[in-house]
């Protein structure tokens, strides 16, 4: 069947090269689309293609990269991401993060599926799409500003509110490793530092204007499927809570389950979780609901600060990531502080679970004496000290005293410190691990371990495992136990079921929250609402078979960099020492890894010994490459 | 003293009780009379009372402004309506003769795009507020405080009337604040008379009788681009395309975008009057499902936005 570039996709594919201040724009290749679907699927490819290992992740030859899928911009409930990709400064491997907010949709309105840049201004620049094309304006005048102000800058000098800004802040000015690029008020694409390489590329922002359209093939087709899809959402057991609390529900459920990380994961509960959680800013601070385009649910909230040392404070959000990362991961128990560090966070433009884990490592470090207080610039180490909190995530953003040890992320905080401090170092492949205790999830310890930007829970997401539901998991993944969090049994095939899941979410670019979380589109109904969508055929399987083939790729790319079977780790924190008795239900608990490793490689068609992909997995998933641990292969992957 | 009678003059905006131009209530001494079967409203008649007093009596004083002054505006914004106060002839009760009143002679008004409007004083536009022999009809409600910002409407609209999905085919448009919270849904407000009827010099504009929504004969409209000047709310944009305006035309009594939000932002329906929330028909099986799940969400997000 023939594609109708204009329905679900653009169809446009936009170049900058910002060396030579020349853009041109391609037609999107109808077999790439169908292959890798949109998103990161979409950008993974081009990043296997033309980002080898020759190139360094801050040198002008990396390509950073924007994508949208076939889906933004339509109503389908959420379908309003961005994916955010290059070579990442702060792990070295693939670099990806994926943010929400207005972005995408705009960038879809204005005809693009895709920008990918290259090259390095020679002056400071910022990107502004339209319709027509790219245009580069001088930014001289926005460097040094936060992420706000250079929004509010650009809309007001473009003279248009509708104008949607992905800015790098000052953090990634700076060089700090774990820079996002920030959309809206707090809708960072935050991981890896893609805000960094924006930065060395001398472009402070992409601004887009899109005053164009996107259509579906079959409309009534659409539109009852986008029904389906919206009853399903209504009628989901934790509609009420998403919508009133969002993520930061997680705070009080984690503690719950003994699995929060507190104190730098000394422990998996913590003590003040009733003063921090999402239901006390619910009863204190919150305003409204808010929402990313085109999402019924909404799970987001804007809150505003009344009275007190922070009065005015008042942005959106946080998410649980945030939330927790500066209350129980730093022993503060004080929400405004938290909050206070969120914004900082997102004004900085730096990632919060970055930051969080670079700020209790230090406190960490001070309570087992390996950093003195005068070393960390006078300041307070122990848990909590909001002064401490706030000056280190200046110190961070300005590269500044210890700041400047930390903004490289902890694996290099830990390699210049020395002294032992790698084992409290709490990241993988690079990038530092998010808010739950893996030792209290097994499925989520495994995805971690195995996620292609590093310690990552986005990659797979496998919150089954915290149903309990026996029957249904031996229906799905052939094991009981896969429903069970504190089993490492079933875990290989859950982490893959759900890496795909993450996979489709990121490619269709439709919220986790929904395709992931809350099991919204099955691959069958995903399968027609593409078809309706842009007129091709789709089956199940092949949709299905795409998502696999993305993950495979993204194996492939980080094994072409030398990668294997044992950067699939975690810290030795999570596999040897089991969580302590006041962990609550999941104390006691260690992750058991390396079983859940040859389940996950059996079931993925990898080889057990070195985690890479067999011949036969990747030429049935179509992939034309051979995996050579560590030998640079040339060639593309389409 | 005189007696006096306080009439409705005009309805520039939308009332929502509905006051009529022509209803009126009568001040005899201190008692106040209102016509069988009529109702007055609170607000308005508040809004004359502390000049009745002085109304009902002979100012001798050339300077003072009471004398000539004799109309008064309700103090909703939206509804604007314009009271007059006439002062009775003792013998048969007409007004007495009052500078500035209006009688029966055509009024020239400045409208707002400067060109000059003339008015005929018995052409009264038909008002949606007034409705038909089932009672008030109802007109889209925003609670901006209940909305998320999410731009559904948009989306609801210009797939509705254009079939494709374009923020800027939209007749709905959610204004912005972000850093200061704030989201605004931008939409007609069916107004009683409306202004972009009221100044469009080619007659283009017209209400729907059975919705009262403001219908664009598209073979009429020259282009000018007076409406969009004259709405109060800001509530037409122009076709990128056409260059007709995009106005809303509660489609046909099924409004896509209430259907469609999720947050109970938007309503169509009267103010106070839960009936037609739950009345609202279906419209694209996406939308139905949005819309029935309106009013859970509405009471939550309400408590939740009261919570300081
Ligand atoms: S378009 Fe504006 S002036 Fe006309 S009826 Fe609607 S709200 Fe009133
Ligand atoms: S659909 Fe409702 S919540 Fe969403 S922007 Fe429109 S009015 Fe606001």
């Amino acid at each position: 069947m023939s594609a109708r570039w204009g329905c679900g996709y653009a169809g446009r594919v936009l170049l900058v090269d910002l060396t030579a201040g020349r853009s041109t724009i391609e037609p999107l290749d109808h077999g790439v689309a169908r292959r890798f679907l949109g998103g990161r699927g979409l950008n993974m490819r081009v990043l296997y293609d033309e980002v080898t290992p020759g190139v360094h992740p801050l040198s002008p030859e990396n390509r950073l990269m924007f994508a949208t899928g076939p889906l933004v911009g339509t109503h389908f409930p959420g379908a309003c991401r961005v994916n955010v990709s290059a070579r990442s400064p702060l792990t070295g491997i693939l670099g990806d993060s994926n943010a929400g907010g207005f972005f995408g949709p705009e960038l879809k309105y204005a005809g693009f599926d895709q920008v990918i840049i290259q090259g390095r201004a020679p002056r400071p620049v910022y990107l502004f799409i339209t319709d027509e094309g790219a245009h580069l304006r001088p930014a001289e005048h926005l460097w040094g500003l936060d992420v706000w102000e250079t929004q509010q800058a650009i809309r007001s000098e473009l003279g248009d509110e509708g104008v949607q800004v992905g800015v790098a802040g000052p953090a990634a000015e700076n060089g700090v490793l774990f820079a996002g690029v920030f959309f809206n008020l707090a809708r960072p694409a935050a991981r890896t530092g893609m805000g960094t390489v924006m930065a060395s590329k001398n472009r402070k922002a992409v601004a887009v204007r899109g005053r164009g359209m996107v259509r579906v093939a079959d409309p009534a087709a659409f539109a009852s499927l986008v029904g389906t899809a919206d009853a399903a959402i209504f009628a989901h057991p934790e509609y009420d809570a998403r919508r009133r609390l969002g993520t930061t529900r997680l705070v009080r459920a984690l503690h719950g389950l003994g699995c929060l990380a507190s104190f730098h994961f000394r422990t998996g509960c913590f003590p003040g979780v009733d003063r921090v959680s999402g239901e006390r800013l619910a009863a204190t601070y919150r305003v409204k609901g808010k929402a990313c385009f085109g999402c019924t649910i909404p799970c987001s909230r804007f809150f505003r600060i009344e009275s007190g040392p922070f009065a005015g404070l008042a942005s959106e959000g946080p998410e649980f990531e945030g939330l927790a990362g500066f209350s129980s991961r730093v022993g503060n128990d004080d929400l405004a502080v938290a909050l206070r560090a969120i914004d900082m966070c997102n004004r900085y433009g730096m990632d919060v679970i970055s930051a969080s884990e670079a700020i209790s490592f230090v406190m960490e470090l001070g309570e087992a004496g390996l950093v003195s207080s005068r070393e960390a610039d006078g300041l307070d180490l122990r848990w909590g000290n909001a002064n401490t909190i706030l000056a280190l995530l200046e110190k961070i953003c300005r590269r500044e005293g210890i700041g400047d040890v930390l903004a490289g992320g902890v694996r290099r905080a830990a390699e210049l410190i020395g002294r032992g401090s790698e084992r409290y170092a709490m990241h993988v492949k690079g990038l530092e691990v998010f808010q739950a205790d893996p030792r209290g999830i097994k499925g989520y310890a495994l995805g971690v371990a195995v996620a292609s930007r590093g310690g990552d829970h986005l990659r797979s997401e496998p919150w089954f495992e915290l149903t309990g539901d026996s029957e249904e998991a031996t229906r799905r993944f052939g094991e009981a136990e896969a429903a069970q969090r504190l089993s490492p049994r079933g875990k290989g095939r859950l982490v893959k079921y759900y890496e795909e899941r993450c996979a489709l979410a990121d490619c269709l670019q439709v919220c986790k929250n929904t395709l992931v979380n809350m099991e919204i589109l099955p691959y069958d109904q995903a399968a027609c609402i593409l078809a309706a969508a842009t007129g091709w055929e789709f089956s199940e399987e092949e949709l299905q078979a795409s998502c696999e083939r993305l993950v495979n790729l993204e194996r492939c790319y980080n094994a072409r960099l030398g990668l294997g079977r044992a950067d699939d780790t975690l810290p030795d924190r999570f596999t040897r020492e089991p969580l302590p008795p006041d962990s609550g239900p999941s104390a006691g608990s260690v992750v058991e890894l390396d079983q859940m490793l040859d389940e996950y490689y059996l079931a993925r068609g990898w080889d057990l010994s070195t985690g890479l992909p067999k011949g036969e997995t990747l030429s049935r998933l179509g992939l034309e490459i051979s995996v050579n641990p560590g030998a640079a292969a040339p060639g593309g992957c389409s | 003293m005189y007696d006096l009678r306080i009439v409705v003059e005009e309805v520039r905006g939308f009332c929502d009780m509905p006051m009529r131009p022509g209803d009126y209530c009568e001040l005899r001494g201190s008692r106040l009379s209102i016509p069988d079967g009529r109702y007055f409203c609170m607000w308005a008649l508040q809004s004359v009372l502390p000049l009745l007093p002085v109304k009902q009596r002979r100012i001798a004083e050339e300077n003072d402004w009471i004398p000539r002054t004799f109309r008064v505006t309700c103090p909703d914004p939206d509804g604007m309506v314009i009271l007059r106060i006439e002062q009775l002839d003792a013998r048969d009760r007409s007004p007495v003769d009052q500078p500035g009143a209006r009688g029966d002679s055509a009024v020239e008004r400045p409208a707002p795009t400067g060109r000059t409007l003339v008015e005929q004083p018995n052409a009264r536009q038909w008002t949606p507020a007034e409705g038909n022999e089932r009672g008030p009809l109802p007109r889209m409600l925003v609670n901006s405080r209940m909305c998320s910002g999410c731009r559904s409407c948009e989306l609801a609209c210009s797939y509705r009337h254009e079939g494709v999905f374009a923020p800027s085919l939209s007749r709905i448009t959610v204004r912005k604040d972000e850093v200061g919270g704030a989201d605004e849904p931008v939409v007609c407000r069916q107004c009683g008379v409306a202004r972009c009827v009221q100044v469009c010099p080619c007659g283009a504009l017209a209400r729907n009788p059975r919705t009262g929504a403001v219908r664009v004969d598209a073979g009429l409209c020259m282009r000018c681009g007076d409406c969009v000047a004259a709405c109060p709310f800001g509530a037409i944009r122009i076709h990128p395309d056409t260059a007709l305006p995009l106005i809303c035309d509660l489609c046909e009594g099924d409004p896509a975008c209430v259907g469609r939000c999720a947050t109970g932002a938007l309503r169509y329906g009267r103010a106070g009057d839960l009936r037609h929330a739950a009345a609202t028909g279906p419209g694209v099986a996406g939308e139905a499902t949005a819309g029935r799940r309106r009013d859970g969400g509405a009471a939550e997000c309400e408590a939740g936005g009261q919570v300081k």
